[in-house]
């Protein structure tokens, strides 16, 4: 009974409905592919300005200033989308020694990864763009893909910073990618499903950080860092280490290709907080604490999508708080955290997880 | 006693008392001497602290090595001539110190004096092309074109020595070889503080050599010196080490009012120790930040921005300048410290004693920074000696070689202070001796602010300064190492030849040394903690 | 078993000092910020000491009258040639020849600001101002004469 206010399937089915109506249903599909797909780039491009907005804001606090606020009032609201102009009018360069289609490929891999990432949050009730049985591994899979861009873009490049830059991202990520999967895992067993909907609904009467206690608040932990590391931000920017490597593996990318790694670098964040959101913060699951009725009632009358985005900014602000707090790890670092801390440290959290369900130990 | 020592060798050296006692020893028995003096039992002379290539014209080319024992402070001066301006050659001593490897780099570079048997005989400043040796006195000032070309940095460098029957003979050795992965890291890279370039052989992560290109901002200042009047030379030594400037024109005013007999008021004096401290607090807050950045937590960075720009205030009212202050004058300071000078600097450590525990809880105890900054990048207390590493790096090894301490000048023995020592000698030593440090030159401003006294604040001088001839030397502590003042002076009122000992120099060499085996973040790290800036190394 | 207790050791004291790093930076996120708003606070804030030197000016009284006797020390004390007087001979009232100062150019952007001149000058008629706002589109307008009324 609750929630059913802002379910959004009985309207889109009606739109479905009436679309079949007017038209074959191939046509219908097809429409409907197309505007879903804009809908997708249009929310990608305007999440990408926010979170990088975000980030100048919070990121000048951390460091006592305040950050841009000329351009566009006050606030220097513009800021980000007057960049985002001056970026689109800017020359890409191409090199002379690079392998030209590698090259020009490898930023759309990038972005092609995040995007379809990106397509399987679920927004809300019915709000989902992307509905699989098998969702959360999909996400694993497709997120898999951005890798590959950036090794192809620090090898084709041609240079030497970009190279290293590349073999570095491409050890940490395959390494990040266990303890990420583990800690996924934890809570597939928890919720006893892989589909995303289904995950979320099942947090209808509490959220699995709190119905999973303490194996699921560790595999929490884990997740952010590994999912930090997945997005290649500090303090596991390694691959960029602008004091290393100048601009690690898209030093020789310029314009809108540049923006693309950058771009994705800053959705990935947003992806990194929407997936944790949903497995551990009950997605667009409101707060409901046991007994306070009139509370819960309140908390229902907020939509769905608000919670979601809700809860992820705030994933995304202990993300950016992260960030500008601590160094950079060297690359040894990096890889003894994995697999000396993390992974066994996971290893125990799965084990603990399954034990705690087998024995009916969690809520 | 050295002397004494250097003339029962060889009873025909020269020795003249003008300014500094300088031994004049011939060039051929120049090596022998060093090793004399290098091997004594009671008292070696372990530290070469520069060798100053020199034009004496009709008497020929040369170098002085000024010298000092780590033991007991003792100092001596080698004077080397070769009267052949054609074919200059003087027997190497990098054999002995290593710190000789650079320095008599230099002085090929700039006066031609070829160094036999020094296994790396290539420009240094200059480009390879470079026609003449400009700082000999008869050089062509218009020899040499504006090249708007590409310097391609040869892979091979010379080394020249003499066959038995007096011939010269040269020799290639290899800088990097066929299989060496040679990345540059600069003259244009976020990390290296300026257009320093070190080209670095990788094999993977780990670094197997480093091979620094120096010379990107030479500007010839000691060139310039010889056409500037006293007073006019001053204003150069605040562009050497920009973080020291203070400290830098201090050492050059007190090179000069020492051989030109003035005495400086007791309030100046407590201006200028003052003023050095202020100097190396702000120094070492900009490494902090600078270090920080470099190893990647950009928030510190700004924390230490912060409480420099408090200290840039406080130089702004008294002296005019923020970077380049312009204030110490022959004979004392530029102007009378401004009224609120005082309670400023005051405000000023109170609350820096407040925020500094931040800066450990951020970054200090951060497990990250600990692990790369400990055991990496050690470098051993003989290594230091040898490779004149002075500064913050050679307290970091155990070599106790604050020059406030071992040669007081200034108030420094009338205040209290401790001369920070650790002896790991790793990077996170580095660091802390700086950290230390801060607070240490914090307890002798607090020493002497209050206590400054009544009186002129510069002593009267003559309008035009001349000195008399003889050679003079003086050396301070600045914030990155021992900074000194080698003068010549001919009885002229401009002086026949004006040194500085670069602080920095002696550090970019040790980069190959404390960096091998390491990791490029490493490498980086290592760069901030010794504490190295170009305009102080190129000059 | 030793190495194990090690490690679990060195596992919680990185997680605490991780905690109190991140503590300091949020600290620092909820104090008052420093960014100065320069062109903003031009007129209000900004403080800028009476000692900067940031432009060679030469004082005049309320008649236009200036302190320069021309005798060109400023010229020589100057290390980057920054200074340039043209002067002539004239004869003064009572029959004596006396250098009169005709244009005193200044290059600001030569100067290096290191008071040479200043100090040099024996009758105080030149002196630094901390009027620092001085950029300007083309070089030649940094050439300014001094003397002009």
């Amino acid at each position: 009974m609750f929630l059913d206010y802002y379910n959004l399937s009985p309207l889109l089915m009606q739109i479905h409905a009436f679309l079949c109506s007017v038209m074959p249903e191939w046509l219908a599909l097809t429409l409907e592919g197309l505007v879903v797909g804009v809908f997708i780039l249009v929310m990608y491009a305007v999440l990408a300005i926010i979170l990088i907005y975000m980030e100048r804001k919070v990121c000048a606090a951390f460091q006592c200033r305040i950050g841009p606020n000329r351009v566009g009032g006050k606030g220097g609201l513009l800021q980000v989308p007057a960049d985002v102009l001056k970026i689109l009018t800017k020359e890409i360069i191409s090199l002379k020694h690079s392998d030209h289609f590698l090259y020009a490929l490898a930023p759309f891999l990038v972005i092609l990864a995040s995007i379809l990432t990106f397509s399987c949050l679920p927004w809300n009730k019915g709000g989902e763009i992307l509905h699989m049985n098998i969702g959360i591994f999909f996400v694993l899979a497709a997120s898999s893909i951005g890798v590959l861009g950036i090794l192809l873009a620090g090898w084709s490049s041609n240079s030497k910073y970009t190279l290293i830059g590349a073999v570095r991202s491409g050890a940490m990520i395959i390494s990040y990618e266990l303890s990420i999967g583990l800690s996924v895992l934890t809570m597939v067993v928890m919720s006893g499903a892989m589909d995303i909907q289904t995950i979320v609904e099942g947090q209808a009467n509490g959220w699995n950080i709190f119905k999973g206690h303490i194996p699921a608040i560790m595999a929490f932990i884990i997740y952010l860092i590994a999912g930090n590391a997945e997005a290649n931000r500090g303090p596991f920017d390694l691959a960029e280490a602008e004091q290393e490597l100048t601009a690690g593996y898209h030093t020789e990318y310029s314009g809108m290709h540049f923006g693309f790694f950058y771009l994705a670098e800053y959705l990935n964040l947003f992806i990194t907080a929407g997936i944790a959101t949903t497995l551990f913060l009950g997605g667009w699951m409101p707060l409901h604490i046991a007994g306070l009725d009139g509370l819960n009632m309140v908390m229902d009358y907020i939509p769905g999508f608000v919670w979601f985005i809700g809860k992820t900014f705030f994933i995304v602000f202990l993300l950016m708080w992260i960030r500008w707090t601590f160094p950079r790890l060297r690359i040894d670092q990096v890889l003894t955290l994995e697999w000396k801390y993390l992974m066994p440290l996971s290893l125990v959290v799965l084990l603990l997880m399954t034990v705690c369900k087998v024995f009916g130990l969690t809520f | 006693m050295e002397i004494e020592k250097i003339t029962s060798i060889i009873p025909e050296a020269e020795i003249s008392q003008t300014g500094e006692t300088v031994v004049k020893v011939p060039a051929e028995k120049l090596h022998q001497i060093a090793e004399t003096l290098l091997n004594d039992k009671e008292n070696p002379m372990d530290f070469l602290r520069d060798i100053v290539g020199m034009d004496w014209g009709e008497e020929g080319l040369g170098a002085l090595y000024l010298l000092e024992s780590t033991r007991t402070g003792a100092r001596i001066i080698l004077k080397a001539v070769t009267a052949d301006r054609e074919k200059a050659l003087l027997p190497t001593v990098s054999d002995l110190w290593k710190t000789a490897l650079i320095k008599e780099r230099e002085v090929y570079d700039f006066f031609g004096i070829c160094f036999l048997n020094h296994p790396d005989m290539r420009r240094i400043f200059l480009r390879e092309d470079w026609i003449g040796y400009p700082m000999r006195k008869d050089y062509d000032m218009n020899s040499n074109p504006l090249r708007m070309d590409n310097e391609e940095n040869a892979d091979m460098t010379d080394e020249y020595f003499l066959r038995p029957d007096g011939t010269l003979e040269g020799r290639k050795n290899v800088v990097f070889g066929e299989d060496d992965f040679v990345v540059n890291i600069g003259p244009q890279h976020p990390s290296t503080h300026g257009v320093l370039r070190m080209r670095t052989s990788l094999d993977g992560e780990n670094i197997r050599k480093i091979d620094p290109i120096l010379g990107y901002i030479h500007r010839g200042i000691e060139k310039m010196n010889e056409s500037l009047t006293y007073p006019q030379t001053l204003a150069l030594t605040d562009r050497l080490d920009y973080l020291s400037a203070h400290q830098n024109r201090h050492a050059l005013c007190m090179c000069i009012e020492k051989a030109a007999g003035i005495e400086v008021p007791e309030r100046a004096q407590y201006i200028r120790t003052i003023m050095d401290e202020l100097q190396r607090i702000d120094s070492h807050l900009l490494f902090y930040s600078c270090l920080v950045m470099d190893m990647g937590g950009l928030t510190p960075f700004f924390y230490g921005f912060r409480e420099r720009e408090m200290i840039l205030d406080i130089f702004e009212e008294t002296t005019g300048g923020r970077l380049i202050q312009n204030y110490n004058m022959i004979g004392g300071v530029q102007a009378d410290i401004h009224p609120t000078f005082q309670q400023k600097v005051k405000d000023f450590i109170k609350h820096l004693r407040s925020v500094i525990q931040d800066y450990h809880n951020i970054f200090t105890s951060n497990v990250i920074a600990d692990t790369r900054l400990k055991g990496v990048g050690v470098l051993s207390k003989e290594d230091a000696i040898s490779l004149g590493c002075t500064g913050g790096t050679g307290r970091a090894s155990g070599w106790a070689n604050d020059v406030r301490k071992h040669h007081p000048y200034a108030l420094y023995n009338k205040v209290d202070f401790k001369e920070i020592v650790y002896t790991e000698g790793d990077s996170f030593a580095r660091y802390m001796v700086r950290m230390d440090e801060i607070m240490e030159s914090c307890h002798i401003i607090e020493q002497l602010i209050d206590n400054i006294p009544e009186g002129e604040f510069r002593a009267k001088t003559k309008p035009i300064i001349k000195l008399p001839e003889g050679v003079f030397t003086s050396s301070v502590e600045t914030s990155r190492g021992e900074f000194d003042v080698v003068l010549e002076s001919h009885g002229d009122k401009v002086p026949y030849r004006l040194h500085y000992r670069s602080t920095g120099l002696p550090l970019v060499h040790a980069m190959d040394t404390v960096c091998r085996g390491a990791k490029i973040a490493d490498l980086i790290a290592i760069g901030g903690t010794l504490d190295f800036v170009i305009p102080d190394i190129d000059r | 078993m030793n190495g194990f207790k090690e490690y679990l050791k060195g596992y919680v004291g990185g997680v605490k000092s991780l905690l109190v790093g991140m503590r300091t930076s949020m600290k620092v996120f909820c104090q008052k910020k420093i960014t100065e708003q320069y062109p903003e606070n031009r007129h209000t804030t900004l403080h800028i000491p009476e000692r900067h030197r940031a432009m060679l000016v030469m004082p005049v009284d309320e008649e236009g009258n200036h302190h320069c006797i021309a005798c060109g020390l400023c010229q020589m004390s100057c290390p980057n040639g920054t200074i340039r007087l043209t002067t002539e001979m004239r004869e003064t009232e009572d029959g004596k020849k006396k250098k009169f100062l005709v244009k005193y150019e200044y290059n600001l952007g030569s100067c290096m600001f290191c008071m040479q001149c200043v100090n040099a000058c024996p009758h105080n008629a030149i002196q630094f101002t901390n009027d620092f706002e001085n950029a300007v589109f083309q070089k030649e307008k940094l050439v300014m004469t001094l003397n002009k009324k």
